[in-house]
């Protein structure tokens, strides 16, 4: 019920070996990290395709962070291979086409964020422009600044800056709103359009259930360094089945027979009840739908709705916990 | 790297109270010295006392300012996660290095530079006009071990514990390698120590350079040895580090 593979997964067959250019983005085969005797990462294996973005979902310790350093080189997998765009992470191909923003990147202390920027921008051999970087990470006005004058949104737009300003075919972002309020985080976002509409890969891993659901293409949940989901947002809250019904039973109906054989209904999984409304939750509510208006005729104010994100997240974080 | 070298020369450039102190403290020593032993007959190394001290203050200024900019900011760069971020790119860990080595011995100048001025100007030193210059080479590159000594510290070490250690390193190089007095007065046991010392080859080379001879191979074998030393160890404790903290 939790994992549910994902037609965006596959690969594209490679037709010889010079067909470098359909090369996907990110491969990760059978990877594991353990640090001493904690599984970090279990086996992982993922796809991702050019042009896509994914978001890595998941709890603390889902190994998100671990997943992501290993794809920069920051670390190597005990078992596994891993590539970038077909090369080794950490070797100067994959360096050169992939950005990314750490959660604890830092900058070069002393230095002002335009040097800084132009530092960064001559390492690559085919950068944005100056004020092109600028422009999408909100910079302006602050390229004098010193970069450790910075207010913890501007250091995090500076971040996005320097991963950005070598144009990657590859952007990874780690976290990278963790510390921003939900208005920030909706500038960050807006900033990125620019440059996922350049037909950019993005892969970023989030806390965020509703940021991941509004800007990715296609979600992975961890848990546990594993893969527990992987889908387009609405195909994860349709691989965890959960719907909702919610109907209102006039006040003898409840107080009669209470909720009892409502969630023994074909396709229900729980019930609970507020006053006289109840609550639902169904693996197939269609046909929990129709069992219920012959069973309990009385029902009034009935609606449907799919689960948020949220409660997909729980429902399957809690089948990996359990 | 050449636009990371610059980056980092004009971050210790900006750094004016570094810069007052990595240059001024040993020109204001030698003034001290100088004045105090200036008096006294040739010494050791058969010098006029202000230019052994010169040499010696020198030498003394040009080792902290390669220490003090090689070990702790490489420590604080760590912390802060700016290696971290620097790795990331391109730029390949042998060059981030070599950028590194280089900003640091660039800082033995601005001491050797004072303290030559000060000589000159306050104490009224001659030498002949083309040993200035040569000196003020020998010195500075003589000073390569301890861009590889502070490397190691900066390697093993976090942003605290860099600035103790460094400092540590620093007086102790100073005085057991004949910078602050001549080794000859140490007890025996010392001196012989003493002649192991990078700082007391440094001191060799800039005084063999005030007699108006070239500077014995054997100071510069010693000074290449704990360069290469220095620097194995520090490579070595990286890769082990790295592995722990990946």
């Amino acid at each position: 019920m939790t994992y549910q593979p994902s037609a965006t997964t596959t690969r594209t067959p490679s037709f010889a070996p010079s067909e470098t250019a359909a090369e996907c983005a990110v491969r990760v085969d059978g990877v594991t990290l353990r640090f001493g005797a904690v599984v970090a990462v279990d086996n992982l294996s993922l796809t991702v395709e050019r042009g896509q973005t994914v978001a890595l979902l998941g709890p603390n310790g889902a190994g998100k962070t671990t997943t992501i350093s290993m794809l920069l080189g920051l670390s190597t997998p005990d078992a596994g291979s891993i590539a970038v765009f077909g090369a080794a992470p950490g070797s100067p191909a994959a360096h050169a086409s992939v950005g990314a923003m750490l959660q604890d990147g830092g900058m070069m202390p002393g230095v002002r964020v335009g040097e800084l920027l132009a530092l960064v921008r001559s390492l690559y051999a085919a950068p944005l422009a100056l004020d092109e970087a600028i422009e999408i990470s909100q910079m302006h006005g602050l390229e004098r600044r010193r970069v450790d004058r910075l207010s913890g949104g501007q250091s995090q737009r500076l971040r996005l800056a320097m991963a950005l300003i070598g144009d990657p075919r590859l952007l990874i972002l780690d976290e990278p709103t963790a510390a921003m309020d939900v208005e920030t985080r909706r500038g960050f976002w807006h900033a990125m359009e620019g440059f996922t509409d350049r037909g950019r890969t993005i892969l970023f891993s989030t806390h965020y259930l509703e940021e991941a659901d509004v800007t990715a293409d296609r979600i992975v949940m961890m848990a546990r360094g594993r893969v527990v989901a992987d889908g387009t947002p609405s195909a994860i809250k349709d691989s965890v089945g959960l719907r909702v019904i919610r109907f209102s039973i006039a006040g003898s109906g409840i107080a009669g027979s209470g909720i009892a054989g409502i969630d023994t209904l074909p396709g229900a999984v729980s019930a609970t009840a507020h006053g006289n409304r109840v609550e639902l939750r169904c693996r197939d509510s269609d046909a929990a739908l129709r069992s219920l208006l012959a069973t309990r005729p009385e029902a009034y104010d009935i609606e449907v709705a799919g689960v948020a994100l949220e409660d997909a997240f729980i429902t399957i974080t809690d089948g990996i916990a359990a | 790297m050449i636009k990371y070298l610059f980056l980092e020369l004009r971050r210790s450039l900006r750094d004016r109270r570094y810069l007052l102190l990595v240059a001024g403290w040993p020109a204001a020593a030698y003034l001290l010295f100088s004045t105090v032993f200036g008096a006294a007959a040739d010494r050791s190394e058969g010098l006029p006392p202000t230019v052994e001290i010169m040499i010696a203050m020198a030498s003394f200024g040009a080792m902290g300012g390669v220490l003090m900019a090689s070990g702790p900011r490489l420590a604080m760069d760590r912390q802060l996660g700016w290696l971290r971020q620097l790795r990331l790119t391109p730029l390949s860990p042998a060059r981030i290095l070599g950028a590194r080595l280089i900003a640091a011995m660039a800082l033995s100048l601005p001491a050797i530079v004072l303290t030559f001025i000060s000589a000159a100007l306050v104490k009224g030193v001659s030498l002949p006009l083309w040993e200035w210059p040569v000196l003020v080479l020998v010195i500075a590159a003589g000073c390569l071990p301890f861009a590889a000594i502070g490397i190691l510290v900066g390697t093993i070490t976090d942003g605290d514990g860099a600035q103790g250690l460094t400092m540590v390193l620093y007086l102790v190089l100073a005085a057991l390698g004949g910078l602050w007095m001549p080794v000859q007065i140490l007890p025996s046991a010392l001196q012989t120590v003493a002649k192991t010392l990078p700082s007391y080859h440094l001191a060799q080379l800039g005084w063999h350079v005030a007699h108006g001879v070239a500077p014995a191979v054997g100071d510069g074998l010693v000074l290449l040895a704990w360069f290469g030393g220095a620097a194995l160890v520090a490579v070595a404790a990286s890769r082990r580090l790295s592995l722990r903290t990946a």
